[in-house]
């Protein structure tokens, strides 16, 4: 391999029968790397993998260095022997009936070491099925020949779409140590959904996302791999929101009444006016954005919700069935409310474990001084777990980097599943990388939730899917 | 009329008023704010304390309104404007005290005199009037209406902090009394209990008190360990970096935070754990320098006790307010002019523990007042409970003021009574500290031990750990922030 820049994409754009592309991928693949393609489904993770097999249109840039034996196991790579096999019957015109193509011939077909492949055989579980008909297996089977293929063939770069999809836990188990003692001598690309079933052996992570390369990360650098972890066990994990405490639920709301029903508000300091004569309703199921530029009163309105502004006792203000100012407490309009803000962080100073900062969002306190039950330590678990940080429940919430905050606090505002949440500029101070796996939680509580979402943002960029209402405060001139 | 009523008492009944001290469990506030819902709660002055107050009380579900000076109205002053852009009702005394069911005088201790005597002609019958705090009653001698109920209600902590525990959904440790010659309905209990709980009080905890044993207590603890020691502590340990060729902004930020940062740790777990979060070599060291500082402050830390106990500090200071705050004014300005607060904080990153190792002396000086406050009050009849709220339990809070905007910051938001003994004490514990601090370099205060090695005697370091857990404001710590725990438990 004389250089170390075994594979060198360089700003490449590949088409894919133009149903999908890959665009402008700067990639390198060097000696001594066991690479690992991660991303949500559709994000392009096969297609990466499949241009390494010499798949696609390359239509832009320049791809270096491809090495002459690569070996894919794939979904695609599957279907396509299965449907080369049932072509053959096809084409039969002889009036014999086809017994098609025996494994063994199949196999043979790929294979450069007849030893090793018999071997594989035996590990597999398939020698009895050696002389049977390829056509005749099973998804699964089939999907053992292909391995059982690649892995006797002695290729050069090893390419493993989804290898352990499907494989009972024995056989899993088998292949990856299989696959550790190769990752010593010979390099691999694997794409694997679930981030979390990623093999020890795997150095670096390429993360990608609507066909854009958007990340390569090293697994030693830990900073900026628990970051791709987090995104990653968002966007792939197969996890469902955590259900609400049945002992702890807040008060049934007349589904007939609004959540919120704001008549000609007004904020105003002395002789500055904020804004007047604002008028909202925001019904149970439909989830707003609203959008506005710094200083126009975004908060303020919010805060007439939250009960937080001292002047929603002077304005008409319908929240949850309480008509405002009528000897209702703050707690009473609260436990309706999820709310996360840059403020509420600066505010979170105390010193508690992750555990009782999701806990907590049960009481609409800041810090726990409340007794909870077990029940509720279990579902605030299972949103640490969601986030991925389930191993560091114990750890003081201050130790959490800025973008971990966010996320910890989204879900305390999530745990006791509000009828309404309200999130005031989320991604706020968040790099490209935290703004993804922000926009991703909440992607998942607008899909996955009865909660109805209130999303605040100053520009209208970082739109999320199922939110299609829209309220504008203020002008762009302002 | 206005004779000081702790001295109009018998000794016995003296002693059995300081005394007066119980720990209130939350189960005693099963009742909530049920015995002020629906009455109109009218609060005077919405200075710090009132306007925080009346913003609890009012998210609690009560109705309140706030009541002001006619002048203060039309000339729409500070208070004018905190009442009505927080969306409260602001009349003249002429307009809302005859509406009042509960009249809560939260003004400046040194108006209380002028105000209830104006509004207490308007007040309707069988009204109730509550206090903050006891001075007008104790030290004044104020004569209440006999069909007014008085009580009090004082949470122990600056008005901001009374306000942003509530939000965050607890509270701050609250002392309630009833004032035993103006209870006709014996009503008073209840409605203490239902403001303490309107403040967010009960979930941080209750102490049952007396007018006098708050008075006699809390004047004690700002004036020396709470606001006095910090300001003073702040202006030696600053002069001495300077004049050690520490960084004048390192300095400056070193002390800004470094009291809030340190007693952090003291409001966890005590003196102990403050200490515990020095080095073994720092730690013996701190208790040493406290041990020497305690020596030399002890004379006058009983002798602001004594001045308290006697009326002679209330009379000296209301001297000075007949005299238009000269004093006051004055010490105010000389504060003002210090090297620390003209210095601004440096932009340094100052690391957590850093604080600690490099602000030894600070850490001993803390002890030191605190300690010593706790050893005063209980050795004048003052119960534990109290001492420790109004000592050890406080201390934390003052810090936080001083890490906002220094001094200046500390010194507005405490009371003008806690500032002006504040000062008081600064201008005797300065000079007395004067050949202490010449013995002092910056090992302790400013660049920390640096020692190669961190190897202490063991039976130095046992000795050490015995007398600092053995003190007695440790074992009342110790259970009051067990019952706080506790409460967090609950529920």
């Amino acid at each position: 391999m004389g250089t170390d820049n075994l594979i060198r994409f360089d700003h490449l754009d590949v088409d894919f029968d133009g149903e999908f592309q890959l665009c402008d991928i700067c990639w390198q693949i060097e000696s001594g790397q066991q690479w690992m393609i991660s991303g949500a489904n559709g994000s392009g993770k096969s297609a990466l993998a499949a241009v390494l097999a010499g798949v696609g249109d390359i239509t832009g840039g320049v791809l270096e260095h491809l090495p002459a034996r690569v070996a894919i196991v794939s979904y695609e790579a599957q279907a396509a022997l299965i449907a080369a096999e049932l072509r053959k019957d096809d084409a039969d015109i002889m009036d014999v009936i086809s017994e098609g193509t025996p494994v063994q011939e199949i196999i043979d077909a790929s294979s450069t070491d007849a030893e090793l492949a018999s071997q594989l055989a035996e590990k597999f579980g398939i020698s009895h099925l050696l002389d049977r008909s390829f056509r005749k297996l099973s998804t699964g089977e089939t999907r053992k020949v292909m391995l059982i293929r690649a892995l006797s063939s002695e290729p050069s770069l090893l390419i493993l779409d989804e290898p352990f999809d499907g494989l009972d836990t024995q056989t899993h188990q088998m292949l990856l140590e299989h696959l550790q003692i190769l990752s010593q001598s010979l390099p691999m690309v694997l794409v694997i959904n679930r981030f979390d079933e990623r093999p020890a052996f795997v150095t670096n992570i390429a993360y990608i996302d609507e066909g854009r390369l958007l990340s390569t990360v090293d697994c030693a650098d830990k900073a900026a791999f628990d970051e791709l972890y987090q995104l990653l066990h968002l966007k792939t994990s197969d996890l469902q929101i955590p259900a609400a405490d049945p002992d702890f639920s807040v008060p049934v709301l007349d589904p007939a009444q609004p959540l919120v029903q704001i008549s000609n508000a007004t904020i105003q300091y002395g002789d500055t006016v904020i804004f007047k004569d604002l008028s909202w309703t925001i019904e149970a199921g439909e989830h707003w954005q609203l959008t506005g530029p710094n200083g126009c009163g975004k908060t303020g309105l919010l805060s007439l919700i939250t009960g937080d502004h001292p002047q929603c006792y002077v304005n008409d203000i319908l929240v949850f069935g309480y008509q405002r100012g009528q000897g209702e407490s703050i707690w009473q309009i609260k436990q309706f409310i999820g709310y996360v803000s840059t403020a509420l962080q600066w505010e979170y100073r105390v010193s508690t474990s992750l555990r009782h900062v999701v806990i907590s969002g049960f009481y609409d306190s800041i810090g726990l001084y409340s007794k909870y039950s077990d029940k509720q330590r279990d579902i605030a678990d299972q949103w640490l777990e969601l986030l991925g940080l389930r191993e560091r429940s114990d750890e003081p919430f201050n130790k959490l980097s800025h973008g971990e905050k966010r996320l910890l606090l989204i879900a305390r505002a999530m745990v006791k599943q509000p009828p309404l949440l309200i999130l005031d500029e989320p991604c706020l101070g968040l790099d490209d990388m935290n703004r993804q796996l922000v926009l991703a939680l909440i992607e998942r509580i607008c899909c996955g939730s009865t909660t109805t979402v209130l999303y605040v943002n100053h520009h209208g960029q970082d739109r999320i899917a199922g939110i299609g209402n829209h309220l504008a405060l203020g002008t762009s001139d302002d | 009329m206005s004779s000081n009523y702790f001295n109009t008492l018998s000794l016995r009944e003296q002693l059995a008023e300081l005394a007066k001290c119980r720990f209130m469990h939350l189960d005693e506030f099963g009742d909530g704010v049920n015995a002020l819902r629906g009455k109109k709660l009218v609060v005077i002055g919405c200075g710090a304390q009132g306007l925080n107050q009346g913003l609890n009380l009012r998210d609690s579900g009560l109705d309140v309104s706030y009541t002001l000076r006619a002048q203060a109205i039309t000339e729409k002053r500070q208070s004018w404007k905190n009442a009505t852009e927080n969306g409260f009702t602001v009349g003249t005394y002429e307009e809302l005290i005859p509406t009042a069911d509960v009249v809560l005088n939260l003004t400046p201790d040194k108006q209380h005199s002028a105000v209830v005597e104006s509004v207490m002609p308007l007040m309707k019958k069988g009204a109730c009037l509550s206090y903050s705090h006891g001075f007008n009653i104790v030290e004044e001698g104020m004569q209440v209406r006999d069909d007014l109920t008085v009580i009090m209600v004082a949470p122990k902590c600056p008005g901001s902090e009374v306000r942003a525990e509530y939000v965050r959904g607890f509270g701050v440790p609250t002392l309630i009394a009833v004032h035993e010659n103006n209870d006709p309905d014996g009503e008073g209990l209840a409605l203490a209990k239902a403001y303490a709980v309107g403040t967010g009080g009960h979930k941080a905890g209750v102490l049952m008190s007396s007018f006098i044993a708050e008075v006699k207590s809390d004047l004690m603890g700002e004036q020396t360990i709470l606001c006095g020691m910090l300001q003073t502590g702040s202006l030696l340990c600053f002069d001495k970096m300077i004049e050690e060729g520490v960084d004048a902004g390192y300095a400056s930020k070193l002390i800004q935070y470094g009291w809030e940062t340190t007693t952090e740790a003291l409001k966890y777990g005590g003196v102990t754990n403050m200490m515990d979060r020095l080095s073994n070599p720092a730690k013996i060291k701190a208790f040493d320098l406290a041990e020497q500082m305690k020596d030399i402050m002890r004379p006058l830390y009983h002798k602001h006790q004594d001045d308290i106990m006697t009326g002679h500090f209330s009379r000296t200071m209301m001297e000075d307010w007949a005299n238009d705050d000269k004093d006051l004014l004055n010490w105010r300005a000389q504060t003002a002019e210090t090297a620390f607060e003209k210095t601004p904080a440096g932009d340094v990153e100052i690391p957590e523990q850093e604080y600690f190792d490099h602000g030894i002396l600070m850490v001993a000086m803390c002890k030191a007042g605190v300690e010593l406050a706790f050893e005063t009050m209980t050795s004048a009849g003052i119960i534990a409970d109290s001492a420790y709220y109004e000592s050890l339990h406080e201390t934390p809070l003052i810090a936080n003021t001083i890490a906002r905007k220094k001094l200046y910051e500390m010194n507005a938001t405490i009371s003008d009574t806690a500032e002006y003994g504040c000062y008081l004490y600064n201008h005797a514990c300065v000079p007395l500290l004067q050949d202490f601090m010449k013995t002092v370099k910056s090992d302790v205060i400013g660049r920390g031990l640096e020692l190669a090695d961190d190897g202490v005697d063991n039976a130095r370091l046992i000795e050490v750990n015995h007398a600092i857990r053995s003190h007695p404001v440790e074992a009342i710590g110790a259970e009051l922030r067990g019952y706080m725990a506790d409460m967090k438990r609950i529920v």
